[in-house]
């Protein structure tokens, strides 16, 4: 590959040079957590730094103190030499910093060309040459974004693509870039790491978030790995072996992810195909189309039969009509025409809640969106369809439900400091294990859709994720599992749909060996 | 010795917070209440005379203790009613037309619904409930514009409280509806007086005090108020709903009945106070008799935090205030528009050091 040759002869160049931005003994306490001791790191010029670690390991809020959203309680950094201390991310800016969040900031209901005059245009609005200059710089970094497209109706990789072209627009002296792919599809995020590699050999500095070992490997100058908040190690990429960078990040050895899934996945009993469960079907959709408020087909005769106790995974890059199909099967939408089935009762224009009655478990794409309610505790989220369980003459037992919560908390390995505590503050891996375990222990329960269940977890997550979906599986439970995260897909599927533009193009057997035809079908070469 | 200092250290931090959780308000209203008696200072009228005629009107006599109970009794019903929806993220400022509405409805069952032959019990009750179901269709009524249209709350409780206003008005004026019989041209633009049958029994000999059952009824609405927000699974599903809609109606929660109902029995809440104004105190009814209950009672439940016990506290204060405020207008002829330049200072005073307290503690 180009991109990797590149690297190498940008290392040694990059190393010479004097520190774009310094960090020197900075930590941050936020109450009782330690997010950051003690962190001393050298960010050069014309190198992509890439900042490794699992989930709460502090490398979000190492960005934010560099970005200026949050100030070390110790310590010093320095930027261009000079002592950095930013009164905001609006200094930051101005300073030649930019950052693109995990968390979009963008204005849904205004299109892309709005959202990125925002906070920039001064007097007159020159929409038609902004338009142009985006078309510009979208081609010339193949980040492909419509300009006048509303934000809102945009699919989240997209809406995380207009994230980084507006950064991109302010000409960053250093960028930083936090859990960037976590949302792209694999042939985008190839297309995004050369831009990184661009930028920083246009002498900029980059700093690259990540948990996936794969991109580091591909893109980075400089490793940095943090674990519980301190760093366990910096090194130069050159000539670092790929296990020693896992050992320190995880703090223990072990293998590479898919392998790992494969064979802790291989454990589960398959479930008989033909088991004389009650139901010969977990989901039917019959012709499903779904078109949106401009009239436009976003799902186009979606069709499929999943048998209990199979797990189907549907492929494909965001954007491509997921969402529009998760929202059909929770009963938040009904399609346009088509119709659909849970355990042979037809559910085409049931409410959520005929749905789960049903038994249909959702464990739908925005987490924080759809399937909690993060002001509340972690118990009221665990039974938050099931509070009739709980309740007496319309009184809530709430001794019960915390007790009950302790149990499933157990079982589904949902780490937290007790049942009682704010959803928000969980990490996102024990948020999804939480969501997960609520709608698997659904009785009856005949499907499960999990749509991008792994989003934003650490390796261990994913794991007990899938463990979990399997297991369902293996009790006679049909599953759509639906994701953007290929080698997942291979790993816990039995069979795998590819979706494109709204459209089934192609069915193959989940085998690794597919790999490449199934990516060829993602991005639409047939 | 040091097992046993450190829980000790931890008793007088609890302490001193709690202390400063009571003197940071108590010394913020101090302070404004040092700015009203300046600004009554300036306007040329006498400080002392003013103080006096504050305190005659709000605690001088077992007579205007009860007045200012009573007038506590309507402030903190629609409060009440106030966090009940705010609790579902609803914001209700319609609590003036809820009062006019259940005043009206409370005023017709009196008059005309033959309560007048009925024992006690049903007599006082019929209007009360009428109150209720009129306030309730109002509130209600913006809960159904919001889940079918998407019209804010704010927006259509405040334009029908306008509505209900005028219709007070309307059924004073016409003979039609509830403007007593035209006997000579002084005749005013009022309703009968209601059957002595529907009107609330006192809690004490009328002429000492005009403390009526409206107390008691209070009481009640605060203890289920109180329960229903805290311990009820509905009191939850209200909280799930104005945190996160979509996840609740994902959760199989019936949104829409949840948001209407919400506001349904904050009107209702409404209606009850308009209901216990007429049935307590007024015995009939004029056009403009909430005289800003209802927005005062939007305040205290704004300050009350969601608490039904900051409800209570709170109506009492502004009872008092009320009482004292129109005392001072009468005796000490301090301009009414000042009374309520203090009232306005005190609740900036107040929800000021709400959120100065609120700072100090997330820091």
């Amino acid at each position: 590959m180009g991109a990797a040759a590149d690297i190498t002869i940008d290392t040694a160049r990059a190393a010479e040079g004097r520190p774009l931005l310094a960090l020197e003994g900075v930590s941050k306490r936020f109450g009782k957590l330690q997010a950051l001791s003690e962190i001393s790191l050298d960010f050069k010029a014309g190198e992509v730094h890439c900042l490794l670690g699992e989930n709460g390991a502090g490398k979000s809020t190492l960005c934010n103190l560099i970005f200026g959203s949050h100030a070390p309680d110790t310590g010093l950094m320095r930027f261009q030499g000079r002592e950095w201390s930013p009164s905001g991310p609006a200094e930051a800016l101005q300073s030649g910093i930019a950052m693109v969040h995990q968390h979009f900031s963008v204005v849904p209901r205004m299109s892309v060309v709005e959202n990125l005059m925002l906070g920039q245009a001064r007097g007159r609005l020159r929409h038609r040459e902004q338009a142009a200059l985006i078309r510009a710089m979208t081609a010339k970094f193949g980040l492909d974004v419509n300009p006048d497209a509303i934000v809102g109706e945009l699919s989240v990789g997209e809406r995380q693509r207009v994230e980084i072209v507006k950064c991109l627009m302010r000409e960053p002296r250093l960028l930083v870039l936090d859990e960037p792919t976590a949302v792209l599809p694999p042939e985008e995020i190839g297309a995004l790491l050369d831009i990184v590699r661009r930028v920083a050999d246009d002498g900029r500095a980059v700093i690259l978030v990540t948990h996936k070992l794969a991109e580091i490997a591909k893109v980075a100058d400089r490793v940095s790995v943090l674990r519980g908040g301190k760093l366990v190690t910096s090194l130069p990429m050159q000539g670092t072996q790929m296990g020693d960078l896992v050992r320190a990040m995880v703090g223990r050895e072990v293998t590479s992810l898919e392998s790992a899934l494969a064979s802790s996945l291989a454990g589960i009993a398959r479930a008989e195909k033909q088991g004389d469960g009650p139901h010969k079907y977990a989901l039917v959709c019959d012709g499903i189309t779904v078109r949106d408020a401009g009239g436009a087909v976003r799902l186009d005769n979606f069709t499929l039969e999943i048998a209990p106790g199979e797990v189907v995974g549907l492929a494909g890059v965001e954007g491509n009509g997921q969402t529009e199909l998760g929202r059909v099967l929770a009963g938040l939408s009904p399609p346009t025409s088509g119709r659909f089935f849970i355990g042979e009762a037809e559910m085409t224009h049931a409410s959520a809640a005929q749905i789960t009655a049903q038994g249909a478990g959702i464990v739908p794409e925005d987490r924080h969106a759809v399937a909690c309610v993060t002001g509340m505790s972690l118990a009221e989220n665990i039974f938050l369809n099931k509070l009739g369980q709980f309740t007496r003459f319309g009184l809530l037992n709430r001794t019960a439900l915390t007790e009950a919560a302790k149990g499933l908390m157990q079982d589904y390995d949902v780490r937290a400091a007790g049942p009682e505590i704010a959803f928000g503050s969980l990490s996102g891996g024990n948020q999804q294990k939480a969501v997960l375990g609520r709608e698997l222990t659904l009785d009856p329960l005949v499907f499960l859709l999990a749509a991008q269940p792994t989003r934003g977890l650490d390796i261990g997550a994913v794991e007990a994720v899938y463990r979990q979906i399997r297991l369902a599986a293996s009790r006679g439970v049909g599953v759509l599992l639906i994701s953007s995260e290929l080698d997942e897909l291979i790993a816990a599927s039995d069979r795998i749909l590819v979706l494109y533009r709204g459209k089934v193009v192609g069915e193959k057997p989940a085998r690794p060996d597919q790999r490449e035809a199934i990516g060829a079908l993602m991005s639409g070469h047939a | 010795m040091s097992t046993l200092a450190l829980p000790a250290g931890l008793d007088r931090n609890a302490l001193l917070k709690r202390l400063l959780q009571l003197a940071v308000p108590l010394g913020a209203t101090a302070a404004a209440l040092v700015i009203g008696l300046l600004l009554i200072a300036i306007s040329g009228r006498s400080v002392a005379d003013a103080i006096e005629a504050f305190m005659d009107g709000a605690f001088g006599s077992a007579f205007a203790i009860g007045a200012s109970i009573n007038r506590a009794v309507a402030l903190a019903l629609v409060g009440l009613g106030f966090i009940l929806a705010f609790r579902a993220n609803l914001t209700n400022v319609g609590g003036e037309g809820q009062i006019a509405m259940g005043g009206i409805a409370a005023t017709a069952m009196a008059l005309h619904g033959g309560v007048a032959s009925l024992p006690l019990g049903p007599a006082v009750l019929l209007p009360m409930l009428a109150g209720c179901v009129a306030g309730a269709a109002w509130g209600g009524a913006a809960g159904y514009l919001k889940v079918r249209f998407g019209t804010n709350e704010v927006i259509s409780t405040l334009l029908l409280g306008f509505i209900a206003l005028l219709l007070v008005y309307w059924s004073v004026q016409s003979e039609n509806l509830l403007r007593q019989p035209r006997t000579s041209s002084s005749t005013l633009p009022e309703s009968l007086p209601i059957p002595e049958a529907a009107q609330l029994p006192a809690l004490t000999p009328f002429d000492e005090s005009p403390l009526h059952i409206g107390l008691a009824i209070c009481v009640v609405a605060a203890i289920f108020t109180a329960i229903l927000l805290s311990r009820s699974t509905y009191g939850l599903k209200l909280r799930a709903v104005g945190l996160n809609e979509l996840a609740a109606r994902r959760a199989g929660m019936p949104c829409n009945l949840l948001l209407i109902s919400a506001l349904a029995m904050a009107g209702a809440f409404g209606g009850l106070a308009g209901a216990i104004m007429i049935q307590g105190e007024q015995y009939y009814l004029k056009a403009g008799f909430s005289s800003g209950y209802g927005f005062d009672g939007l305040v205290v439940g704004l300050l009350s935090r969601g608490s039904a016990i900051g409800v209570l506290a709170g109506a009492l204060f502004f009872g008092f205030l009320r009482s004292g405020g129109i005392s001072m207008e009468i005796m000490a002829q301090v301009p009414a528009a000042l009374t309520l330049v203090i009232q306005g200072l005190i609740v900036i005073a107040v929800a000021g050091s709400v959120i100065l307290l609120e700072k100090l503690e997330t820091r």
